[in-house]
């Protein structure tokens, strides 16, 4: 099996936004892929007008939770423009190399999601290495606001029909389902170091890990 | 020979599969839409400790229980080669003459208009080519079936992003009734859209899953935008509607109706307050408009936007003719206009059948404009009554409208307040001809026939509700049917005989008598706000003058008689006069009474040297 990889559109968003549009983008991408039993659960956005399912799995909430927290300390190190976070399916195949039993992990999906963070320091309490925010609460930035608001919901909304489009074109390469509840594959969260050399060298790396791509089932 | 078992082994697995799609795809598509089908007390989440029940567990995707509706559509025998179109159909009233085009059903005040926000057409596409293998076969419905668990994860989220999932959350969220309603047909065929449709809407394929001898594939055609229909929902009433009740009915009604252009709906009592952008009378209120809009589906009427137009509340408004006409109206309409005539009591609503409701209607609506006033009254009396509300405020289909309990009480006795207020009806039978308040009375009378119709229309929602494939089938809760049950508990304390002489008729009772006065104090006065109204209301009883009479002679005689005792002289004084007066004229007295007995004692004085 090829390894499919999606790149979702990049989204615009600021400090405050980023756990809610990346709980949403991830746990979306998770839901399609949970393909074991699951008790779907509907959650609202409370920023946006959009309504995304979970698997209804508390364990993946957790850690789906973890690696947000981490992707925001990221991004506050190094507030580069660009941030990415990287889910990954794949496979464990136990390979036998020269004696030693190695368990290779054989990716067959992968999924990008770029976010472009804004400059404007959040009310981030101990950074002092922002800039002073200097938001002049006139009726234009209000406007302003307002219009990227709108703008990041209708992208997501975007972003959302992405992966259900991702979803269904692609279904082939999708390994035999275990028999397990819940979430059914085996995935990881990644935040790729460094968003200047991010995507070349992420693949690069993982080609390697993987080896040669080959039919999975 | 066994090879051929097997075949047919694998094929009956895969017909069990295409018919289990079927069956998923369907219950995931109403669940979404159709907030009627969602079987009550049933929440968003599904209950983690709930066992799974075998046949949820198809396609890995735990739904919940299967609404009923679904079962009846027996997809194990139907034709799977024939598509299953499901359409989510968007129920608005409009007034608007210009939606006539799209009229499915006329109701006698305002206009259902239905529009198809969604098609769905699922199906099984039978493609006839080689004849499957075993091995094939087995392994591809299984891959088959793999695929399949994806494309219902993708429809479920697919649900949430469409547009009419907004909708159809503020009908859920929604404490009150809202403006419009959603309902759906499942059919095996449709109505193509018509040009102008066809360019507001979009459409998405979903990637068709390769099956034996075919293909399993799911389209959707939507609206992209519902912008167009002004969707709102009242969720600002609070549960005690019946203060807002009160006054507001009271005046803005007969506004509406010089200017309800269709004369559809003598009241148009505003079922929300929301879209009517001309007045806040027809407002009103959320009580008589929500709770109707919850009681079916169907019926629930959106009283959206143009109030005016709005038949619910002004239920007497409609009966607002003679009441003998009006009663003949009532009694050849069908049970289906009946029960819309419950509904306009309470709100706009829609019985199952589009209620025409005033059944004939354009006349009657011409009289209601002249006779508006005493039309409110009822609205107002019961209003003010809390009992009225009581009965009703537990029912939870009931949403705001004080007197309508959709499984209420029924047309019985049961309810004290009812009943009475049936036989205020009956007794104003005698007193029906070209009173203003002969329309409550007719609306018991209608309210006879109502009950008749409560039968139909539970007939109605069974047969709606099973629908097969060819059939159309209608999300709708017969328990939701019984408007006309609201009748029952709607209290008519104020039947008035005669509108114009206010004083002269006791007939019925003293509350009518009450009723025509308040009637024609509180609408000429409290025009603008409830409070005025109410506080007109408030004086009116409290200046009743059978009460007063008794009272206002009192002082007068109690002062009549310090006087008598204190001075002799006193019969020329006997005139109505006030208590102060007699005491002034009783300190002269004692002094002239003081002077005279002076000059005595020193007359004697003088005299006794």
């Amino acid at each position: 099996m090829n390894c499919e990889v999606c790149q979702l559109k990049e989204l615009e968003v600021e400090h405050f936004e980023i756990r809610e549009v990346l709980r949403c983008i991830l746990h979306t991408i998770l839901f399609h892929r949970a393909l074991g039993l699951v008790r779907p659960k509907d959650v609202d956005l409370e920023l946006f007008e959009i309504t995304y399912v979970q698997c209804g799995d508390v364990e993946l909430e957790k850690k789906i939770d973890e690696k947000i927290d981490q992707f925001i300390d990221r991004v506050e190190k190094h507030p580069n423009k660009k941030n990415q976070i990287c889910l990954s399916f794949y496979e464990e195949k136990k390979q036998a190399v020269w004696f030693t039993n190695r368990v290779e992990r054989l990716y067959w999906e992968q999924w990008y999601i770029n976010l472009n963070v804004a400059q404007q320091p959040k009310s981030h309490s101990g950074k002092s290495h922002y800039s002073k925010v200097v938001v002049d609460p006139g009726e234009s930035a209000l406007e302003e606001r307002s219009h990227r608001r709108a703008a990041l919901e209708a992208s997501l909304r975007e972003v959302l029909f992405q992966i259900i489009k991702f979803v269904n074109e692609k279904k082939d390469h999708v390994p035999p389902i275990p028999n397990l509840e819940g979430v059914s594959f085996l995935y990881e969260i990644t935040i790729p170091s460094s968003s200047d050399s991010a995507f070349g060298m992420d693949m690069f790396k993982r080609m390697l890990q993987t080896g040669h791509p080959t039919m999975l089932s | 020979m066994d090879l051929q078992g097997n075949v047919q082994v694998e094929y009956g697995r895969f017909e069990q599969i295409v018919s289990q799609f079927l069956s998923k795809s369907l219950h995931i598509i109403l669940d979404s839409r159709v907030p009627s089908i969602r079987p009550f007390g049933r929440s968003g989440d599904l209950l983690l400790s709930t066992p799974v029940k075998k046949r949820d567990k198809w396609f890995n995707l735990v739904l919940g229980d299967r609404p009923a509706a679904i079962d009846n559509l027996n997809f194990g025998h139907r034709n799977l080669a024939e598509p299953m179109i499901i359409d989510i159909v968007l129920v608005q009233e409009v007034p608007d003459s210009s939606y006539e085009h799209r009229l499915t059903t006329t109701l006698g005040l305002g206009k259902y208009v239905e529009t198809v926000i969604e098609r769905w057409v699922v199906q099984y596409e039978y493609i006839r080519t080689v004849f499957p293998q075993v091995g094939e076969s087995s392994a591809s419905y299984k891959k088959t079936y793999k695929k399949s668990i994806i494309l219902m994860r993708s429809l479920y989220s697919m649900m949430r992003l469409l547009p009419a999932y907004r909708a159809f959350r503020k009908i859920c969220s929604s404490t009150q009734a809202s403006d419009f309603d959603i309902n759906y047909k499942v059919s095996s065929f449709s109505v193509p859209f018509s040009r102008e449709e066809e360019e507001a809407m979009k459409s998405y394929n979903f990637i068709p899953i390769d099956a034996p001898q075919g293909r399993l594939s799911i389209s959707v055609t939507y609206r992209a935008s519902l912008s167009d229909f002004n969707l709102e929902t009242s969720t600002s009433f609070p549960p005690q509607i019946i203060t807002d009740y009160v006054g507001s009915p009271a005046t803005d009604p007969f506004r509406a109706f010089p200017s309800s252009e269709k004369g559809v709906s003598a009241t148009s009592f505003p079922l929300r307050g929301v879209q009517s952008p001309s007045s806040t009378p027809f407002h009103r209120p959320h009580s008589w408009t929500s709770g109707l809009h919850k009681i079916s589906p169907l019926t629930q009427p959106l009283s959206g936007s143009p109030p005016v137009h709005r038949q619910s509340t002004m239920p007497y408004d409609c009966l607002s003719p003679p009441t003998n006409t009006y009663g003949h109206r009532y009694q050849n309409s069908t049970h289906h206009r009946t029960t819309s005539f419950d509904e306009h009591q309470l709100s706009p609503p829609f019985s199952p059948s589009p209620p025409t409701y005033l059944s004939g209607g354009n006349p009657l609506k011409t009289r209601m404009h002249s006779e508006t006033a005493p039309m409110s009254i009822p609205c107002l009396m019961m209003g003010r009554s809390p009992r009225y509300l009581s009965p009703n405020l537990s029912d939870p289909n009931r949403h705001s409208l004080p007197p309508l309990s959709p499984r209420s009480t029924k047309y019985d006795p049961s309810s004290q307040d009812s009943a009475s207020g049936i036989r205020l009806s009956r007794k104003s039978d005698s007193l029906r001809a070209g009173e203003l308040h002969s329309g409550m009375t007719n609306h018991y009378s209608a309210q006879k026939v109502l009950r008749d119709g409560k039968d139909d229309s539970g007939r109605f929602s069974g047969v709606l509700s099973s629908s097969s494939s060819p059939r159309i089938g209608f999300s709708r809760s017969s328990s939701r049917l019984s408007f006309q049950d609201d009748l029952d508990d709607f209290d008519f304390p104020f039947i008035v005989d005669d509108v114009d002489t206010s004083d002269s008729h006791s007939s019925q009772n003293l509350d009518g008598k009450k009723g025509s006065e308040f009637t024609s104090q509180v609408f000429s006065a409290a025009k603008k706000s409830q409070d005025a109204a109410v506080g007109a209301l408030v004086h009116v009883l409290r200046t009743a003058p059978p009460l007063r009479q008794d009272s206002s002679c009192y002082s007068p005689r109690s002062s009549k008689t310090e006087l008598e005792g204190e001075v002799d002289a006193a019969s020329q004084f006997f005139v109505p006069r006030k208590t102060s007066d007699a005491l002034e004229e009783l300190r002269g007295y004692k002094e002239m009474k003081d002077l005279l007995l002076s000059k005595s004692r020193t007359r004697v004085v003088v005299k006794e040297p």
